[in-house]
């Protein structure tokens, strides 16, 4: 496991917290996680209220903007499952919309376009 | 012996008197007789009658010296019984005074750390009242001091053992932890192996809860250290995930302090025994409150349960326990099944001043109260961790919140102005290197420029270190709905030139803020993509805290 194929993130342990991942978590076995990607857009639809769980009022904050699930995993340092069970919560009550990216393949190709314009003026 | 000389007197007197009367008698008698008789037996008459007499008056003297003999001997016997009981009486009063006062006191002075033989010097040779105590006595008190000792020893001795076995395992079991939450991080992306993860870092924690009980109760003091204050409300989601049924654990309005790093775990423990305790105890379905409300001796934390409500006699023995730990408690007296939460918040309260009291919940269970000390409460801003594990990304600590509005990431490193460039579509369209500037200071008055320039820029740091991003213009995707252009981003603080100053992200006022070399700005197309696909992996940010806690941008910014 902790071959050198992987470098681990050295994590200092002083500065580590005294809470563990699962506690943001929630409940582990009652938890279905949306299917959202790494890079589906997340936008908050609602300002945090105090009730919230931090992690949860940090994401309506940062998401008042579009903002991409890995980009929400980054600032809060968080892995991204514990991102998308957080988003899964709030997606349940709605308080954020979720929206997949546009794949670069259903677009047209920019250079293929040129290709075609240019064939065109040619002609 | 105070009588010796009484009995004798009386009967000095009347060994005449009393010989005298059945003398005369006979005497009288034998005269008679002598008178009476025919004059040829007068001679023998008067013979047996003198003989008779004689016979008499000896055996009465005999007589009345046994009798006088045997006074002497019953007054003696009566002293003798007398001075006997007299020593039983006092023989029992030194008893008694020597169970009552001598051993607890020598037994005190032995649990302060004197050996026995010390003991018997201070106690018995110099004190006057112990020092006629028969060689006996003294032996048994040694004998019974050096039994002590010797148990002292061995249990203390087990004690230790017991520590250095719970410390071995809080070692395996700590670093077990942080090897989890590297893995953690490293299969974030991956749910099942995720979640497996999650609960054996759960299990982990629990066995760690465990050990540290035991080194609690071996009488050490909980081995892991904070070098930093920890938010309370960070404490107690600590203390939930040391407990087996977190999830029914609900924390409203925690009160915003931190704890000092040297009583973080202490408070962690005794909160994860409380709340262990309160959900055990109820029913499953029932939720458990907790709120930490600021009181004048520093943070009351109840934690209510909705269980059964504690009869008054379970009440009692419930505090009872937490009063014998508070005395220090055995090993031993935690019987066979034990039970060990309230010995454990009983112990951690004693050694840290920590209050304690259960109380009948208003929801009908029982309100587990506990005063968190005024010293080990400290107001200052926690560093790093604000607020869950999210918040490490904050600037530096010692940049202060206010002035950090528009501040980006630490100043620590950023010497190269422009963000990485976009999380957009094309970076062709982007206004060029030496445009860069220009089109920063003029962004907010011209949308339409932005609009290719999107690049979501974080402008401002939530007040729990959370850096907040604006978009400069639209998202990458325009389909959705969202206010097309979001308010033009707050105006720079120190509304330094429009160049450098102009830039969002440039004008953060903290004191290290350099205005950064010139121009150098651009930097490649796609660099961008590093950045995001590392912060994407499981390596999204060195916690390296200050200088660079935003990662992503500062692999972009340094290339």
């Amino acid at each position: 496991m902790s071959g050198p194929r992987r470098e681990r993130r050295k994590t200092d342990p002083a500065l580590s917290d005294p809470e563990r991942l699962y506690v943001i978590t929630g409940d582990l076995d009652d938890s279905e996680r949306a299917a959202l990607d790494l890079v589906t857009m997340v936008v908050a639809q609602a300002e945090p209220s105090p009730t919230f769980q931090p992690e949860q009022a940090a994401i309506l904050r940062l998401c008042q903007a579009p903002l991409s699930v890995a980009e929400i995993s980054a600032y809060l340092s968080l892995p991204f499952s514990v991102v998308t069970s957080l988003l899964s919560d709030l997606l349940a009550t709605e308080l954020i919309e979720s929206r997949a990216p546009i794949v670069r393949a259903t677009l047209p190709d920019r250079s293929l376009l040129e290709a075609v314009m240019h064939g065109l003026q040619k002609l | 012996m105070v009588r010796v000389e009484s009995p004798p007197t009386d009967r000095e007197v009347p060994v005449v008197r009393v010989v005298l009367p059945p003398v005369v008698l006979l005497a009288g008698a034998t005269a008679a007789g002598v008178a009476l008789v025919v004059p040829a037996a007068r001679i023998p008459v008067a013979v047996c009658g003198a003989i008779t007499t004689l016979v008499v008056a000896v055996l009465t003297v005999a007589l009345h010296r046994r009798r006088r003999a045997m006074a002497a001997q019953r007054a003696e016997y009566e002293q003798r019984i007398a001075y006997l009981e007299h020593r039983i009486l006092s023989h029992d009063s030194e008893t008694v005074r020597l169970t009552k006062e001598v051993m607890p006191a020598a037994i005190r002075r032995l649990r302060v750390g004197n050996s026995p033989e010390e003991v018997m010097r201070d106690i018995v040779d110099a004190d006057a009242a112990n020092r006629h105590l028969p060689k006996a006595l003294r032996e048994q008190i040694f004998q019974v001091l050096e039994v002590i000792d010797n148990e002292e020893a061995r249990r203390d001795s087990a004690q230790r053992a017991f520590v250095s076995v719970a410390r071995r395992v809080q070692a395996i079991v700590h670093r077990q932890a942080s090897e989890l939450r590297e893995m953690e991080d490293h299969y974030g992306r991956n749910p099942e192996v995720f979640d497996d993860l999650l609960r054996i870092d759960h299990g982990t924690a629990l066995i760690g809860r465990l050990a540290d009980s035991i080194a609690v109760l071996g009488g050490a003091r909980p081995s892991r250290q904070w070098p930093k204050p920890v938010p309370l409300f960070s404490v107690l989601r600590g203390a939930m995930s040391r407990i087996l049924e977190y999830q029914r654990v609900d924390l409203h309005s925690i009160a915003k302090v931190a704890i000092v790093g040297t009583s973080v775990e202490p408070l962690i423990h005794a909160c994860a025994e409380l709340l262990d305790n309160a959900t055990r105890y109820s029913p499953p379905q029932t939720r458990v409150h907790v709120t930490a409300v600021e009181v004048q001796t520093g943070i009351a934390i109840e934690i209510e349960d909705g269980g059964v409500s504690l009869s008054e006699e379970a009440r009692a023995r419930a505090e009872n326990m937490l009063a014998q730990a508070q005395a220090g408690i055995n090993m031993n007296d935690l019987g066979e099944s034990p039970r060990l939460g309230m010995a454990v918040v009983g112990r951690l309260s004693r050694m840290y001043q920590l209050q304690v009291s259960l109380r009948q919940s208003a929801y009908g269970g029982v309100r587990a109260v506990l005063i968190v000390p005024r010293d080990m409460i400290t107001t200052g801003p926690a560093p790093g961790i604000a607020h869950g594990i999210g918040a490490t990304s904050r600037p530096t600590s010692s940049l202060d919140m206010s002035q950090l509005q528009h501040v980006v990431p630490p100043p620590g490193k950023r010497k190269s102005k422009p963000k990485p460039a976009a999380t957009g579509p094309v970076p062709s369209v982007v206004a060029p290197a030496p445009a860069g500037a220009p089109a920063a200071a003029a962004r907010p008055a011209t949308p339409a420029a932005a609009m290719e320039d999107d690049v979501p820029v974080v402008t401002e740091w939530t007040e729990n270190g959370l850096p907040q991003r604006r978009s400069r213009g639209r998202a990458p995707l325009g389909s959705h709905n969202l206010p097309q252009q979001p308010p033009p981003p707050p105006a720079p603080v120190n509304g330094g030139l429009p160049s450098r100053g102009g830039h969002p992200d440039g004008g953060y006022g903290g004191p290290a803020g350099p205005g950064g070399p010139g121009g150098s700005g651009e930097k490649p197309p796609g660099l961008w993509l590093e950045a995001f696909t590392k912060a994407v992996n499981g390596v999204p940010q060195e916690p390296k805290h200050g200088e660079d806690s935003d990662d992503a941008w500062d692999k972009g910014d340094l290339k």
